[in-house]
């Protein structure tokens, strides 16, 4: 009896300091580990649809209806706005940081920030011949070929390619909702 | 179609010691002789689903809603680690024809990274309950025929001339880069 | 040659991890397409190591011998969630470099091995030693490889150009294959090396004496 409750004893102290060591390690990490995450993950995508700018749109990032919006801005004025949107592709989320000039209402470019593709195939998506279409594009029509858009798709790759649109359709649909809001949070040209 | 493709990439194209890496381990202890890899294979396989079948509703059901899913690590070790203990005395009592040709390989899996590694690869790739259970199965599978391949090799490999600093471990590590070469060959008929 | 000194210095010779004693396979082969990786990786198990060893050797004579193998489970994988927490935060490209290999340290059978065979019955200091010693053995033979197969597979080493200018790439060795045939190739090497010196000192050679995966400590001891 003396011997279980002392291994009771023991293994609870053991649980108990090391999970209060993690809790307070973790609190303590989690700033940090979201900047390294948002450089990291968001941020190749996000600094290449936002390439005309002089700020850094990771440190002035402000949420907005709950989604988290990069501003890219020039000479102190707001030139455009990043949003990331996620849609199913054929296995998983495919994540696309869309880029948005708020001055012209078009797409600056898209970037694939998370995806489980199939390595080679659906992993096409990522490939400047197909994500350069959507350079300029306009927020109508935002859809592929096949169905009422223009966009063109991947042969092989069908799925991949409308989870890719599905989220920049999200993404543009962001856009429009936040759209009047931007000027209060940063000065517009 | 998406099962069987899941299925056949889990076994052969990631095959998950020769392409994976994972379970490298028992990969090279338990692979001298057929009938221990037989055991030790069919070990893995009961093991990793049962561990699957836990850490997916206990990923899902109670990290992710109470925001801990950092310590994902320290729950799942403690779960396969357990669940190894239970099995081995489950076994031992209700089913000791079962025991006997699984028992010795069982205290092993506890440090076999391929049962961890398949509880956090389904979590990390997002797959749903009925799809982990699959790759868990077929990533079993997997390693089940990838370890009697080389247990074979190497018992033929026993009675053959092999320069004196090759024998054993080295050069079964060498059979095991031909065999993974051999396996890298159906990635190219998947894409 | 003091004991603290003895310590240290085996693991880093005669009980070189992975090399002489086969424990710790799967980081050994999955991490080391490059020497980054390597040294990556050989740090976090460096810290985790000399820390578990550390807490095992100062709460052993409490731990019940029942229960040992759970308390060194829970130490164990509460530092590996440390290394990760820290890993995120201060070295976001290692981590996701390292991947899934990083929450794997946990059952990497040398850090178990060492608390069973060593830590829980040897004092704080010894303790400690005997860590760094496997720890910085595990370290430069994971970078070793990891340069090895760097240079073979990309002409590179730690990301910088070494081969002459016509080179050919051998990619497949920054795959799996190259690392299966790169181990046995360096494990070879070492059965050559000690031969040879075992016949320069006029001794009778020595059987080759690569211990596998289970013969390490926490596997036996699972089984009692």
């Amino acid at each position: 009896m003396r011997e279980i409750l002392h291994m009771l004893v023991v293994l609870s102290v053991i649980c108990a300091s090391s999970g209060a060591l993690l809790v307070n390690l973790k609190q303590a990490t989690k700033p940090q580990i979201e900047q390294q995450v948002l450089t990291y993950v968001q941020g190749p995508a996000l600094l290449s649809v936002l390439e005309d700018r002089d700020n850094d749109p990771i440190a002035e990032r402000a949420e907005l209806n709950g989604v988290t919006v990069f501003p890219a801005m020039r000479d102190g004025k707001l030139v455009g706005v990043a949003v990331e949107a996620f849609a199913p592709g054929y296995s998983g989320d495919i994540g696309v940081m869309v880029g948005f000039d708020v001055n012209e209402d078009t797409l600056l470019g898209i970037g694939i920030t998370t995806q489980t593709e199939t390595p080679g195939l659906g992993t096409r998506i990522m490939k400047p011949s197909f994500t350069g279409q959507f350079v300029g594009h306009d927020l109508e029509d935002m859809g592929l070929k096949s169905g009422d858009g223009d966009i063109d798709g991947i042969s092989g790759a069908t799925y991949s390619a409308a989870g890719t649109v599905d989220a920049v359709a999200k993404a543009i649909k962001i856009y429009e909702d936040i759209k009047p809001k931007l000027e209060t949070v940063w000065k517009a040209s | 179609m998406e099962y069987f493709l899941l299925f056949i990439s889990a076994i052969f194209i990631n095959n998950i010691v020769l392409v994976q890496y994972l379970g490298a381990c028992p990969f090279m202890g338990t692979s001298k002789s057929t009938d221990v890899a037989l055991g030790m294979g069919g070990a893995v396989i009961f093991v990793t689903l049962m561990a699957t079948a836990i850490t997916w509703p206990l990923h899902q059901y109670v990290l992710i809603p109470y925001g801990i899913e950092y310590l994902q690590t320290i729950a799942f070790i403690l779960v396969i680690a357990s669940l190894v203990q239970f099995v081995e005395m489950f076994l031992k009592k209700a089913v000791p024809p079962l025991y006997k040709s699984l028992g010795l390989f069982l205290p092993l899996i506890t440090t076999n990274c391929a049962v961890m590694g398949v509880a956090i690869m389904v979590q990390r790739n997002g797959y749903s309950f009925f799809k982990s259970m699959m790759y868990g199965l077929a990533s079993g599978i997997g390693f089940l025929i990838a370890l009697v391949i080389i247990s074979a090799i190497r018992e033929r490999l026993d009675i053959s001339p092999v320069p004196r600093v090759f024998k054993g471990v080295p050069i079964a590590l060498i059979m095991a880069g031909i065999m993974s070469l051999t396996f890298f060959a159906f990635q190219g008929m998947a894409a | 040659m003091s004991t603290i000194t003895k310590e240290f210095v085996k693991g880093l010779w005669d009980e070189l991890p992975p090399f002489r004693v086969l424990l710790g396979l799967c980081p050994t082969l999955a991490v080391t397409s490059t020497a980054e990786n390597g040294l990556g990786m050989g740090a976090a198990v460096i810290f985790v190591l000399t820390m578990s060893n550390l807490i095992i050797s100062t709460i052993r004579k409490i731990i019940p011998p029942k229960v040992r193998i759970a308390c060194f489970i829970v130490i164990t994988a509460s530092l590996v969630v440390t290394v990760e927490l820290l890993m995120q935060a201060y070295a976001y490209p290692l981590y996701q470099k390292l991947g899934i290999f990083v929450p794997l340290i946990v059952v990497n059978c040398l850090i178990l091995g060492r608390a069973e065979a060593f830590a829980s019955k040897n004092g704080v200091i010894p303790s400690i030693a005997d860590a760094l010693g496997m720890g910085i053995g595990f370290t430069l033979s994971l970078t070793f490889l990891g340069a090895m197969r760097e240079m073979l597979g990309n002409g590179t080493v730690f990301g910088t150009p070494v081969m002459w200018e016509s080179f050919q790439p051998a990619s497949f060795m920054v795959m799996a294959p190259g690392a299966f045939v790169g181990l046995g190739l360096i494990l070879a090497g070492m059965n050559a090396f000690n031969r040879y010196l075992s016949r320069k000192k006029g001794e009778k050679e020595p059987v080759s004496q690569n211990s596998t995966c289970a013969s390490c400590g926490a596997c036996n001891s699972c089984g009692q």
